[in-house]
């Protein structure tokens, strides 16, 4: 009984905390939704290019681990600053469809530039975190969870914590909060809707890079992280496209729920249910909750 | 009335189009002498908005473009500005219907207002609290979110809103829509305030001819994107046509615009 409680506990804390990688990923679709009320997506290209081009500087120029980093976060800034030239202004005034499509372009852009630079083979990522058991809690607790794991629950934490001041607690972060209610209104007082883009496109682009961090290291730096964008999609109508607090919570019940569905009910469907179950659960929440759980909902006085 | 530099803003016939297409200002002239209140009047669809949204420089996020004309405002010839540059020169619109920001308190909603400008913590605080005098209802208010506040409070945030960038001239597009008489008296009396103590000149859309003309110094009645008749606003008020067809007041007594109509497709049919 004891062990069967244990091993229930593992699967749990384990699934939470594989959610906290769609979480980081979930993170940068939140960011960009509440500025422009568009779906990027081009946030899965988005993850590629940052660490791919994060591993280019390491392994092809040498270059250490902090400064890599660092240069990638600039890189994305500077995508950031692209985009908000090149793509978003000349659109300004177009429908948010029209934006959505250019998203999707982009994608490819990013992607095949990705590529060009830094090549097509599968790169591995070393972090210095082993993606194994932690060896403490698994004596003491007898609960075998990864330390790769721990730190990207870790990572998680302190991101929301860094976005949540800023956003609450800075001059930008009122006008992005401003801009995300009435973007009419935000320019009509005088605040620069073009500021506001190039920072959440950078901010998505340095989410970006952290969330390819750890599933680079996981799974390594390949092409397939395009499609973990697909990931995100249940979490967001989980927790809602517009809240910070929605996109972590519904990484964790995405990744609780993944974990111990596939395990306990999973048999039952000769298996790796893993990859559609998230989905039957965002048709719930469509059909009974759509606005998510932290979504914004529209305020109405009666 | 001729001093070019008496004027703040001088639209010289402007044409407006939307969609490079449909013609929603024929032609429209007027001025806003510096530190008075002009009222601009008319029905739905005259093009009051089109007209404050050309000065504005808004109209490019609805696709309109000023397409012949010139607007002179303070100095400036307005052009290819954005919204955010025209605040910077001390012009600042009030969109019609309110449009607060529902999700932040009423005190972040004012304080976004001076974004454009920069400010210390300590000299955003000094001018709330001037805004504050203005806006008492407000102050009690101010922790509660935007969208739950009535009407005329959100037409007050709007107002405070704007007023925290320190507009030289503030564009104000139907303040009073939908509010109830008192309501619409105290907005009014606001208005006048800033515009007395803070020498703000205001340049003022209005279906609500009678309250408009009363606490302005100056009246443009416009219908299908031109400007039919203009006056001071003593000599609007008494003017018939206004009485009879704005007012709703004839000189065999109180008539509304339907009757108006009626005589007129009446004599039509004499003729």
């Amino acid at each position: 009984m004891v062990d069967e409680l244990l091993f229930f506990m593992e699967v749990l804390v384990g699934g939470l905390l594989a959610g906290t990688m769609y979480s980081l990923v979930a993170l940068g679709f939140v960011l960009i939704f509440k500025a422009s009320a568009t779906f990027n997506f081009s946030q899965g290209a988005m993850v590629f290019f940052s660490v791919l081009a994060f591993c280019g500087f390491m392994q092809d120029f040498n270059i250490p681990f902090v400064l890599a980093f660092i240069l990638a976060a600039l890189l994305m800034v500077v995508v950031g600053l692209c985009t908000e030239r090149f793509v978003l202004r000349p659109l300004m005034n177009a429908s948010e469809d029209t934006v959505l499509m250019a998203t999707i372009g982009l994608g490819y852009v990013l992607e095949g530039l990705a590529q060009a630079a830094w090549g097509v083979e599968v790169r591995r990522l070393d972090l210095g975190i082993g993606d194994f058991p932690v060896p403490w809690i698994a004596d003491n607790l007898k609960l075998f969870i990864s330390a790769l794991d721990i730190t990207a629950g870790l990572v998680a934490a302190i991101m929301i914590i860094g976005l949540f001041l800023l956003f609450k607690y800075t001059k930008i972060g009122l006008g992005l909060r401003a801009v995300a209610d009435d973007a009419g209104a935000a320019s009509s007082i005088g605040i620069p809707l073009k500021h506001i883009m190039l920072l959440v496109w950078s901010a998505a682009g340095v989410v970006a890079l952290v969330a390819g961090c750890m599933w680079g290291a996981r799974a390594g730096v390949q092409f397939a992280l395009v499609d973990l964008a697909l990931k995100a999609l249940p979490v967001l109508i989980i927790g809602g496209f517009s809240s910070i607090p929605g996109a972590i919570i519904g990484g964790l019940i995405i990744g609780a729920v993944e974990k111990v569905l596939e395990v306990y009910i999973g048999p039952f469907f000769g298996g790796a249910i893993e990859g559609w179950a998230p989905y039957v659960l965002a048709i719930f929440f469509l059909l009974y909750r759509p606005e998510g759980l932290f979504g914004e909902k529209i305020i109405r006085r009666v | 009335m001729s001093n070019n530099s008496a004027n703040i803003l001088d639209i010289k016939n402007i044409e407006v189009r939307y969609d490079n297409v449909i013609l929603a200002l024929h032609d429209v002239s007027l001025k806003v002498p510096k530190g008075k209140v002009v009222a601009l009047l008319g029905a739905n669809g005259a093009g009051k908005s089109t007209t404050l949204k050309a000065v504005s420089t808004m109209l490019a996020s609805e696709r309109g473009k000023v397409t012949n004309g010139s607007i002179e405002y303070d100095g400036n010839t307005i052009d290819k500005q954005t919204p955010s540059q025209m605040v910077g020169l001390g012009m600042v619109q009030v969109l019609e219907g309110r449009r607060c920001f529902g999700h932040l308190t009423v005190e972040e909603n004012i304080i976004s207002g001076a974004y454009s400008r920069k400010l210390s913590k300590g000299d955003i605080n000094q001018e709330l609290e001037k805004i504050y005098t203005y806006f008492i209802r407000l102050k009690e208010r101010r922790k509660s979110q935007a969208a739950f506040t009535s009407g005329g409070e959100q037409q007050m945030i709007a107002v405070a809103r704007a007023m925290m960038a320190k507009p030289k001239m503030l564009l104000l597009d139907e303040p009073t829509m939908g509010l109830a008489p008192q309501l619409v008296a105290e907005i009014f009396n606001i208005v006048k305030e800033l515009n007395t103590k803070e020498g703000v000149s205001i340049l003022l859309a209005e279906q609500n001819t009678n309250v408009a003309l009363k606490n302005s110094d100056y009246g443009y009645i416009i219908e299908t994107g031109r400007v039919m008749l203009d006056g001071s606003a003593q000599s609007l008020l008494n003017d018939d046509k206004v009485k009879e067809l704005y007012l709703g007041i004839s000189k065999k007594g109180r008539k509304n615009f339907r009757d108006v109509l009626k005589e007129e497709s009446l004599k039509k049919k004499i003729n």
